[in-house]
């Protein structure tokens, strides 16, 4: 009796592997209800009609996953497939070994609805691809037309860097904040010094102050950029507190129509809303974007672009099955869904068409106009020059750092990496 | 409490006495109680001690193999780091302030509350509750408190008719903020631990002094103390290593900001090492930082701890 009932347990032990589903993990960041709703409602589907195939959808916040990544993916707690911005920070994972391949296994059909750049932006120095873009994002200046309105101030007057200081001004002395800022968590600064590097220096400069050529960071565009910011920052054009203030915080700020303008990505249209005191932020026919000023002088191209360019990677441990259900889930058609209800701006090809908001639809010509799409600094340069960037930015909305100074302790750090 | 109060007593009591001669009974009980301990502390503490030391000496981004050997660099960068001073500063004024405010607040609300009695044991709960909560969760709670928008602080501004500061982003009060905080969440542990002493003091003792015509403060001075002596000596310990390894109430409510100003040693290490991929250089922060808890606790046991056992 013992000896069956023994055989029949190792029995079931040997079947039980043959009929256990493959669990694939994606370590994703999304936060906003609906969305999280739209991508259970796909991994559903897509367990139906695999039903061999577990999908688990483990959420981290931000700031917490950049923290935990590194452990994790050294771990075999590894999530199959996790969000990537791409740049500095996936060179340095795909270098040490803990991403997984995929050209080869990657249809030809889901690289070229990726097209050239999201392939590129997923292929290391190495020249392997180790993983899939998914959307392109764009920060630009999303403000408040009724706010605008109470300072009778006319947006297309803030085309020009004298004009826009004007403007700001204008609404201080309306008694408007003109900007909400996040500096607590530092990024939200680092896009006012990204977007006057981008006008400052452009595209050549930037990746030559980047290799670390002639005076780098010290150069005279980004001195120019960190002077700029602060004849911004003189203005004190922020919400007061701003330095204790995270990303959602101001977002709320802007949201609840405390603040006149936020410069922040395309994201911050469904984020102001969550983060807003009634949930419903600012009505679209209140809502405009602002192109960021023009600086007479300046060696970057009008149309160029701050964003990103981002995706998917696959962990070393990563099945087949992740990449399958991947493919599918990052398909155009799939991609369609997300791009409708406006979480982001997909990158397959066609897929944007499906985009209804006129928003993301704006922001979407933006981008493919665009001469140079940088990525964002903190991330095209490495979590430890970014992390630089970052601090000298929120120093500089503080006005508590010199232009000089700043750009220097950035050339300091891009010095050290080299 | 009775049963605290013996047992911070009998350690406090065990660490003062000399050694004696291990027979074959205590023996048995070491060789039963000490394996398990000694492996976790060996793995859990010593062995990453041991990693962070090794890290120190490497430029290492935390993947991959660890081989760029840069000797003593990392210890430079660290000392040269232009938010490291005021890391180190904001921890020594946490250990100051902690012992200057904190700890005589927690004996003076001990006294007020050694005694028995319905009301004492409430208000002994409220001060120990803060105690009791997450670190992280009380630095939320603290943050909302602060918020100048839509916390506490503005609403008691508007009903005193002022215009009170963003004290989290006040690069003048956010130090006094997170202290603030500190003493709140951990007095009322300090109390429980004097308070665990003042009941174990024999009643006789008190009542011979209070016969004898002893003022009430000579009493506490002369006689209570003395007394719990002991108690003492933990608590201070204890706040003064907590203090050099604040961290978790740090990030919540600041991270570290404005403009880095209010970084402790730890949150220095996590923000300037672990967050920007270096390693090797928050490994040569914690190896500082455990330099220093040695001496630390060396200094410390040298000095006060053969003080109680003279006495």
């Amino acid at each position: 009796m013992k000896r069956l009932a023994l055989a029949a347990m190792l029995g079931l032990m040997a079947l039980a592997p043959a009929q256990a589903q493959t669990v694939v993990k994606y370590l994703n960041l999304a936060s906003i209800p609906a969305e999280v709703e739209l991508m259970k409602q796909a991994a559903d589907e897509y367990m139906a009609a695999n039903p061999n195939v577990k999908i688990e959808l483990p959420f981290l916040e931000n700031e917490a996953f950049k923290a935990k990544l590194t452990t994790l993916l050294q771990s075999p707690e590894a999530p199959d497939i996790f969000h990537s911005w791409g740049g500095g920070v996936f060179y340095e994972q795909a270098k040490a070994g803990v991403l997984r391949p995929v050209e080869d296994i990657l249809s030809q059909a889901a690289k070229d609805e990726m097209g050239t750049a999201g392939v590129a932006a997923f292929t290391a120095p190495d020249g392997h691809m180790y993983g899939m873009a998914r959307d392109v994002a764009e920060v630009v200046v999303w403000y408040n037309k009724t706010l605008f309105a109470q300072a009778g101030l006319d947006p297309a007057s803030m085309a020009t860097w004298d004009g826009f200081l004007a403007g700001v001004q204008k609404l201080k002395d309306a008694g408007i904040t003109p900007f909400a800022l996040g500096a607590k968590d530092k990024w939200p600064a680092h896009f006012w010094w990204s977007k006057l590097v981008i006008r400052l220096a452009g595209m050549d400069g930037f990746n030559a102050a980047a290799a670390g050529e002639g005076d780098g960071f010290a150069g005279e565009p980004f001195v120019k950029a960190g002077e700029y910011f602060l004849q911004l920052a003189a203005l004190e054009p922020w919400q007061q507190g701003f330095e204790a203030a995270t990303y959602g915080d101001a977002s709320g700020y802007f949201g609840d129509g405390k603040a006149a303008m936020h410069l922040m990505g395309d994201w911050d249209y469904g984020a102001m809303k969550d983060n807003s005191a009634s949930k419903q932020g600012i009505p679209d026919d209140q809502l405009g974007i602002l192109p960021f000023p023009t600086i007479e002088g300046g060696a970057g191209d009008p149309t160029d672009t701050l964003g990103g360019l981002s995706g998917y990677l696959f962990s070393k441990n990563a099945s087949d099955e992740a990449v399958k259900f991947l493919e599918w889930y990052n398909s155009k058609a799939v991609q369609e869904r997300f791009g409708q209800a406006g979480f982001y701006i997909p990158i397959a090809k066609g897929a944007a068409d499906s985009m209804t908001n006129p928003f993301k639809v704006q922001i979407g010509k933006d981008i493919s106009g665009a001469h140079w799409h940088a990525l964002f600094f903190d991330q095209a340069l490495g979590p430890a020059v970014g992390g630089v960037v970052n601090d000298v930015s929120a120093e500089l909305a503080a006005n508590a750092i010199g232009a000089q100074e700043a750009a220097e302790l950035v050339k300091e750090a891009v010095d050290d990496t080299l | 409490m009775a049963s605290v109060a013996t047992n911070i007593d009998s350690v406090s009591g065990s660490v003062a006495r000399p050694r004696r001669y291990v027979d074959r009974k205590s023996l048995v009980a070491l060789l039963l109680f000490v394996p398990p301990s000694l492996i976790l502390f060996t793995v859990f503490v010593v062995l990453p001690m041991i990693d962070a030391g090794t890290f120190s000496f490497f430029d290492w981004t935390g993947y991959g193999p660890i081989t760029d050997y840069v000797g003593f660099d990392n210890y430079a960068d660290v000392l040269k780091h232009r938010n490291f001073g005021t890391a180190v500063r904001n921890s020594l004024i946490v250990v100051a302030i902690s012992l200057l405010i904190q700890l005589p607040l927690a004996m003076w609300c001990a006294i007020a509350l050694s005694e028995r009695g319905t009301h004492v044991n409430i208000l002994r709960t409220i001060f120990f509750l803060p105690y009791m909560l997450a670190e992280i969760a009380a630095g939320l709670i603290w943050k909302f408190v602060y918020d100048g928008n839509y916390g506490l602080v503005p609403i008691i501004g508007d009903a005193l008719h002022t215009k009170l500061p963003f004290v989290l982003a006040d690069k003048l009060w956010v130090i006094p903020a997170i202290m603030l905080v500190i003493i709140w969440k951990y007095f009322g542990f300090h109390m429980m631990i004097y308070i665990a002493g003042l009941q174990s003091i024999p009643s006789e003792v008190i009542e011979a002094a209070r016969l004898d015509g002893v003022k009430k403060w000579k009493i506490v001075w002369y006689v209570k103390l003395p007394m719990i002596w002991g108690a003492i000596v933990v608590s201070v310990f204890f706040s003064i290593t907590g203090a050099l390894q604040l961290f978790d109430l740090v990030i919540p409510l600041t991270n570290g900001g404005p403009q880095n100003t209010s970084h402790t040693i730890v949150t220095f290490l996590y923000q300037f090492g672990i967050l920007r991929m270096k390693l090797g250089f928050g490994g040569a922060v914690s190896v500082m930082l455990f330099i220093a808890c040695v001496i630390v606790a060396i200094v410390y046991r040298r000095l006060l701890f053969r003080t109680e056992a003279n006495s």
